[in-house]
């Protein structure tokens, strides 16, 4: 079976620095995938290099097995990838409806308008369908954009960072939302929050310097040696580094 | 539906002008008003493009002076002006849409996009003033560098060069343009493709990773903006005549003014704002020892420190801006 997202010897350099090194991984329909490590082991550059916000310097990213490296980010969003970024990315200035309605691209006017209120009740928002974005709580925005990403029912939904600047009980129910999203949708965390992972996932793509450290399931990657050596700042020698 | 409450009261607000002023102004004042409705169009423009296009173009001088000059010479050469006026909202258009293209299909970040139009302006200003002499000519029409084209003909009846319009008939014509300026604003911005590019004004990035080409929204109200600061450009021929004055900084400067002192984000505020600013310019003008110039900046200072958001949206106190899934007024 085709994967539905893979990257083959993706490289992304800036100058001399290597933040993506030669990262092969997979991601298969339906799958919840956990991509960690620690601050600069290079996932936010993956992200964006996934997302089409910039552009790899080498390898290829293959949408369904077809070539889709160097594309523009709408273009990518188009294929039905849902892409929730680090920090919320919302209309501050429009309402909840309208904000989900425009994520709602291809449908009528009143269709959009149906499918918004369907998702808003889905994330328990409707009641905020009429207010203004601006002026909503962390937490809601943080649905809002959720809202805004799963409506129009992607194939993969993509996320940076999701618990970040929550509370432990907004991580808890984000927690329990992924969950629940992933029933119908496959998706890629990007996260370096272990109890969150812990929490989540099931197979765990670790990145340190750039590089995959180590792909495998949750339990077995939480109790890696090196894996905790990466998180505590110790060198990891190169002997033991394993790249899939 | 508030929307079309507002356009009706517009079309009741021109109609009492078409009929009151006409009556009451002595011509000397009415081709003055002409001006300020050919100024209230150029508001309008950049209410759009910079309000809601979230484009700040310092050039839409450049084409409102594109405007004027494609009428004028279009106009004597045609010695008609019946294809004159689609010409004078084509040129513009044409010039922002090329323009346009290189700007947003090229990602240059919105400070470059603001020099760059600034530059055009200068450009053309600089270029238009040193066209005198014979050997500067488009078919009859002599471009007359600093003097301009003092024998811009006014517009006469459609496919009767021989029946020029008196400049009541003018303003009627100017009152008549900025109303279904407006309009077309207020139908564009209640369109899918006006309510997406309010929303890539609210937030480019998010636009895009919900599958929105945002270079081509971008592209699309830039020169829409255009084509109608082109018509306020031949507005203004039909009134004065054109020169370079019409790309100079005074005018790029000015516009912008009107649309923060009338309100960003609103169509009519910019529309008023133009208009009492010109009055009280004009006024101004009449007192001694003032520079007007002075005034005006005089009006910004106090504008952008008391009513930020610009005297429209403050005067209704709701913020239409901020009012949930609101297009604009």
């Amino acid at each position: 079976m085709t994967p539905l997202l893979a990257t083959e010897h993706l490289t992304m350099r800036f100058g001399g620095v290597v933040a993506v090194d030669d990262v092969s991984f997979t991601v298969n329909a339906g799958e919840l995938r956990c991509l960690i490590g620690p601050n600069g082991a290079g996932k936010s550059t993956l992200f964006k290099c996934l997302t089409g916000q910039l552009r790899p310097s080498a390898g290829r990213i293959l949408w369904r097995g077809r070539d889709i490296t160097g594309w523009d980010s709408f273009a990518i969003a188009r294929l039905g990838i849902g892409i929730k970024t680090q920090v919320p990315s919302l209309f501050d200035g429009l309402s909840v409806l309208e904000s989900v309605r425009l994520a709602l691209r291809r449908e009528t006017r009143e269709r959009a308008r149906i499918q918004a209120m369907a998702t808003l009740d889905r994330l328990g928002i409707a009641d905020l369908a009429l207010r203004q974005v601006a002026l909503l709580a962390h937490g809601q925005r943080q649905l809002v954009e959720f809202a805004m990403v799963v409506a129009p029912e992607p194939e993969i939904i993509i996320l940076d960072e999701p618990t970040a600047g929550m509370s432990a009980e907004e991580t808890a129910r984000a927690a329990r939302l992924i969950r629940e999203l992933n029933a119908q949708h496959a998706i890629i965390v990007v996260e370096h929050d272990m109890k969150f992972i812990r929490a989540i996932a099931k197979t765990v793509t670790v990145l340190h310097q750039g590089r995959v450290l180590i792909e495998d399931d949750v339990e077995r990657v939480l109790a890696d040696r090196r894996v905790h050596d990466v998180y505590l700042g110790k060198a990891v020698a190169p002997q033991q580094q394993v790249t899939v | 539906m508030r929307s079309a409450f507002e356009i009706i009261a517009a079309i009741i607000v021109a109609l009492a002008a078409m009929f009151m002023l006409p009556r009451i102004l002595e011509l000397f004042a009415l081709i003055n008003a002409t001006v300020y409705v050919s100024m209230a169009v150029l508001a309008l423009s950049l209410a759009l493009v910079w309000g809601f296009g979230g484009i700040l173009c310092f050039g839409q001088a450049a084409f409102f002076g594109l405007g004027g000059y494609a009428y004028a010479v279009a106009a004597i050469n045609f010695a008609d002006t019946t294809l004159a006026v689609p010409v004078a909202l084509a040129v513009p258009a044409l010039v922002a849409a090329a323009l346009g293209y290189v700007m947003f299909f090229g990602r240059i970040s919105d400070v470059y996009m603001g020099a760059i139009t600034l530059t055009l302006t200068l450009i053309l200003f600089n270029f238009v003033n040193s066209t005198a002499g014979d050997q500067w000519r488009i078919g009859a029409a002599p471009l007359g560098g600093f003097n301009g084209i003092p024998a811009t003909p006014p517009l006469n009846f459609p496919g009767d060069p021989g029946n020029p319009l008196p400049p009541e008939t003018i303003f009627l014509v100017a009152v008549f343009a900025l109303l279904l300026c407006y309009i077309l604003a207020k139908l564009t911005l209640r369109s899918r493709f006006g309510r997406i590019c309010v929303a890539i004004r609210e937030n480019e990035r998010r636009a895009e990773l919900l599958g929105y080409d945002v270079r081509f929204y971008k592209l699309g109200i830039f020169t829409l903006g255009a084509a109608m600061a082109g018509l306020a450009g031949m507005l203004f021929a039909n009134c004065v005549f054109v020169s370079p004055t019409m790309f100079s900084l005074f005018y790029s400067g000015q516009i912008i003014i009107w649309v923060m002192v009338g309100g960003l984000g609103t169509l009519i505020g910019p529309v008023i704002g133009a208009i009492l600013l010109n009055l009280l310019t004009t006024w101004a003008g009449t007192l001694p020892d003032i520079n007007p110039s002075l005034i005006l900046g005089v009006v910004l200072v106090l504008a952008v420190l008391m009513v930020p958001k610009g005297v429209l949206p403050s005067l209704t106190g709701g913020l239409g801006r901020l009012r949930p899934g609101s297009g604009a007024r």
